[in-house]
């Protein structure tokens, strides 16, 4: 029953608690938890393994995706990680939106998002698309593949949510300067979020199209890569900037990065760490002339 | 023959043991009540506040389809669209089926098989949504696709399915209650005029029992409206698209949407800042939500409380025709609809055990993971343990003293009140619990991903269960035992500390017991606030910005990237371990339930 043995064990294990969280709260109030990245999916997986290498090294690192590129750079404004990953040069919005924040930008590769189709699609015909075409299709314009000389198979769009990195590189591509207008009402469009999710989307719907990095689709038999305007996402295309649709990987931090931080941005950028750059399937700084 | 007169010698008085005054009991019991009322201020007040940042064109949020930030468009219909419909749906399919299978659990099978029956339905209530998520994205996405005819399969129907197989048992164990509350003497009164089992079930058992059944519609339509991982695993998240024909709706059913829920756990809250018109307008939607939910829950317990209210006038019926063939074929109905969560049981369990077969290694629960989807999940068994552990020492103190005030406290009205106040943010919908977090304790007061903040956020979702139980435990307290302890004398804080308290605990550890084995299973409160996909280490060294990881959590990554063959083993392997970590816990509340008192204390 209720009795007085357990009721003492009781409030000593709650007090206990208490104070060892007021103990853990006293000790560790400084900077000497883990180093916090987050941000981008398509930056994730080299950061995940230089994580890894560097927990050899002594150095605790968390890698998050919450909320995708420009999720990262709220949080690094508003404090809550040390570095953003991030798919997309930052913006005039996010500098306005936080002007206390002093972002610092470290490249660390470049990445060539495709508009990706399905193998059916493009063994069809479809293996190049105009900018308009681009347009008409993620504006559900174009309902099916026949318009484009493809199968007669509906066209089902599958969106990037708002502030993934690689949604913005399309809305620059096919709107400029212009604001993307609302999402289409269309009856074959969907919203999906990281990477791998919207390979598995693609690979598990016939007549889907996507935005999503090109390095994503390698060694995929069942998805392509169309070429935009005649122009194939190649290394050089991408090099020379020739290709609309690449784009640089950052690492941004709140001033000079220090300690840990540096270390982390300091290890991407050696020949070690610009190999998983390539291992991921993106490229190097030395294969983009930088 | 003598008679003798019993007597007892004197006894000099105790000394020792006498209750000392017990003051702080009112502290307490006031500290937990506030902090009932305090929490339910907090998410209210968070929303209320960000809409008071911002401006919200209210007319624009309830009637505008579309939605769209960067064009300053925030248009809600579309998600409330979907979300009636998801909603409606998971109604429709749920409600006969459930009613059905309650029927035919109380009324038609012995007790003997009926009893483990009704423990199964219990425990299937509590399975974690991110697993019915889960087995809605390997399993039902390709079906509907397939019939159907649609790309993809998310869609609007995948989501009302997974929903109505969510709340079916939580009706079914509702439902049953209703109906097992019937006297049997009603029953054998019918009996013996002669009716056959049908007619004994309609006109004597269910008239009682209806507004009992009801008000477990009203509840998994809560559970329903307040569900926002599973969907947001199925639902396809497309925002903007209203049918304008009965053609076009239709269609839409098989076609992707989006709901108040799923828009909440998606990466706008991050994206929105704290403040401005964007967050005004997001709060605005969770208050809608809130107050959806709210409605149905009230709505739903008030119902159960009145019991049999309305006398309806009696029908004269006519004489039937092919009673007997009517009462066999009902019968086979009601059967049959039994048979239904019977056979879905099964089939997840079976499900579960294939797929997760990895669970059964015991080097899956005891190395740490290799890579993002390699090796086995002890880091995130750590860190669930460690944040059910904390909740369940920070919930209890406050939901023991919630729930003694709400028994014990002398004015049915305030009773009332707390009562109703507490029904109410056990049914907020999670995904707004973790957004308050997100926004009081990660941002404004700079904790960053902690998995304090979580433990604290999964607070709410326990207190309401441990309050209830305790009340209704308090509520069953003999009035001999309140009498007696009255006329010897003890102050009223006296009586709750050595006559309330040591009949409730029990009852009290069951609540916490349950309540914990549903904190386990969230993933929606967590996302924000406390844990991370990887690298976090497996004990957390302080408070600020530091992270946990947690089985949810885990799965639900590991769920949307599910191409990966290595990531679909794990997520099923760290299912299982959840279903089993929070079978443990139910099974101890059953275990410690059916010691000490016979009947259900739940919902």
């Amino acid at each position: 029953m209720f009795n007085k043995k357990f009721r003492s064990a009781y409030l000593v294990t709650s007090v206990l608690t208490v104070l060892s969280l007021a103990g853990c709260a006293d000790s560790d109030a400084g900077s000497n938890g883990a180093l916090q990245v987050s941000g981008s999916t398509t930056v994730a997986p080299v950061a995940a393994d230089a994580a890894q290498a560097l927990k050899a090294d002594g150095l605790d690192i968390t890698v998050a995706t919450q909320g995708g590129s420009a999720g990262g750079i709220s949080q690094l404004a508003a404090g809550q990680i040390n570095i953003a990953m991030s798919s997309k040069p930052l913006a005039k919005e996010d500098k306005a939106a936080n002007p206390d924040t002093d972002f610092l930008s470290t490249q660390i590769g470049a990445d060539a998002v495709g508009v990706i189709v399905t193998k059916k699609v493009a063994d069809a015909g479809v293996k190049n698309l105009t900018a308009d075409q681009v347009r008409d299709l993620f504006e559900g314009k174009i309902k099916n593949w026949s318009e484009l000389g493809g199968p007669d198979l509906e066209v089902f769009v599958y969106d990037k949510e708002p502030g993934r990195g690689t949604r913005e590189v399309l809305d620059k591509y096919i709107y400029g300067d212009e604001k993307a207008p609302p999402p289409p009402k269309s009856g074959n469009f969907a919203i999906v979020g990281g990477n791998l999710e919207t390979r598995n989307k693609l690979e598990s719907t016939p007549g889907a199209v996507a935005p999503l990095s090109t390095s994503f689709i390698e060694g995929r038999d069942k998805l392509a890569a169309v070429t935009l305007d005649g122009i194939e996402a190649s290394p050089e295309n991408i090099a020379s900037g020739k290709y609309p649709m690449s784009r640089p990987l950052y690492l941004l931090t709140d001033g000079k990065p220090k300690g840990s931080a540096k270390k982390f941005i300091d290890y991407v950028l050696t020949d070690k760490g610009q190999k998983l750059m390539t291992k991921h399937g993106y490229l190097t700084l030395k294969e983009i002339g930088k | 023959m003598t008679t003798e007169t019993l007597t007892r010698p004197p006894v000099a008085p105790d000394t020792g043991g006498r209750p000392r005054p017990s003051k702080w009991i009112w502290t307490w019991l006031y500290a937990g009540a506030f902090a009932v009322a305090a929490l339910l201020l907090v998410v209210v007040g968070y929303l209320g506040a960000g809409i008071a940042g911002g401006h919200v064109d209210w007319m624009e949020l309830l009637t505008e389809s579309a939605w769209s930030p960067t064009n300053s468009v925030f248009g809600g219909l579309a998600m409330i669209y979907g979300t009636a419909v998801v909603c409606a749906l998971a109604l429709v399919i749920a409600v006969p089926v459930s009613w059905g299978a309650a029927v035919a659990l109380s009324e038609y099978l012995p007790p003997r098989l009926a009893r483990p029956l009704r423990m199964c339905v219990e425990l299937l209530a509590a399975v974690p949504s991110i697993v019915y998520g889960l087995i809605g994205i390997m399993v039902l996405r390709p079906v509907i696709s397939k019939i159907a005819d649609v790309p993809g399969g998310d869609s609007l129907a995948a989501a009302g399915i997974v929903l109505a197989v969510m709340i079916t048992p939580t009706i079914v164990a509702v439902s049953v209650d209703a109906l097992t509350a019937v006297p049997d003497r009603v029953r054998e009164a019918a009996y013996s005029l002669g009716l056959t089992r049908r007619e004994v079930v309609r006109s004597a058992v269910l008239p009682p029992a209806r507004s009992g059944m009801r008000a477990a519609v009203l509840l998994g339509l809560a559970r329903a409206l307040g569900e926002a991982i599973a969907v947001f695993l199925v639902v396809g998240r497309a925002d903007g698209r209203l049918p304008t024909s009965f053609g076009e709706f239709l269609d839409s059913l098989s076609h992707p949407g989006q709901t108040l829920t799923t828009k909440l756990a998606g990466p706008e809250p991050v994206l929105a800042g704290t403040s401005g018109p964007y967050f005004a307008a997001i709060c605005g939607l969770g208050l809608v939500l809130l107050a959806l939910v709210a409605a149905a829950t009230v709505w739903g317990t008030r119902g159960r409380d009145r019991g049999a209210a309305s006398e309806r006038p009696l029908k004269f019926r006519g004489t039937a025709r092919l009673r007997q063939q009517r009462d066999r074929l009902v019968m086979t109905l009601r059967l049959g609809a039994l048979l239904l969560p019977s056979l879905l049981l099964v089939g997840m369990l079976a499900l579960l055990v294939t797929r997760g077969s990895s669970a059964f290694d015991p080097s899956f629960w005891f190395t740490s993971a290799t890579g993002a989807a390699g090796g086995g999940v002890r880091d995130q068994i750590v860190g669930t343990v460690l944040l059910i552990a904390t909740t369940g020492i920070l919930a209890l103190p406050l939901g023991f003293g919630a729930g003694i005030l709400i028994g014990i406290h002398a004015s049915e009205r305030t009773a009332r009140v707390l009562q109703t106040v507490t029904v109410i943010l056990g049914g907020a919908p999670t995904i707004l619990l973790g957004l308050a977090g997100f926004v009081i304790l990660s941002t404004t007061m700079g904790w960053g991903r902690s998995w304090l903040a979580g433990a604290i956020v999964l607070v709410p979702v326990v207190v309401p269960v441990i309050a209830l139980t305790t009340s209704a435990r308090v509520r069953s307290i003999p009035a001999e035992l309140t009498e007696s302890a009255m006329s010897l004398g003890l102050t009223r804080a006296q009586y709750v500390r050595s006559v309330v308290v040591p009949y409730t605990w029990p009852a009290t550890i069951t609540g916490l017991l349950l309540g914990l084995a549903r904190a386990a299973g969230e993933t929606a409160p967590l996302l924000f606030t406390a844990t991370v996909f990887f690298g976090a280490p497996m004990v957390p060294s302080g408070i600020v910005e530091s992270p946990v990881q947690a089985l949810p959590t885990h799965i639900f990554t590991l769920s949307q990237d599910s191409g990966d063959p290595q990531a679909v083993t794990q997520a099923w392997g760290s299912a299982m371990v959840l279903v089993l970590i929070t079978a443990v816990l139910l099974s101890a509340a059953v275990a410690l339930r059916n010691r000490f008192e016979g009947e259900r204390w739940t919902t």
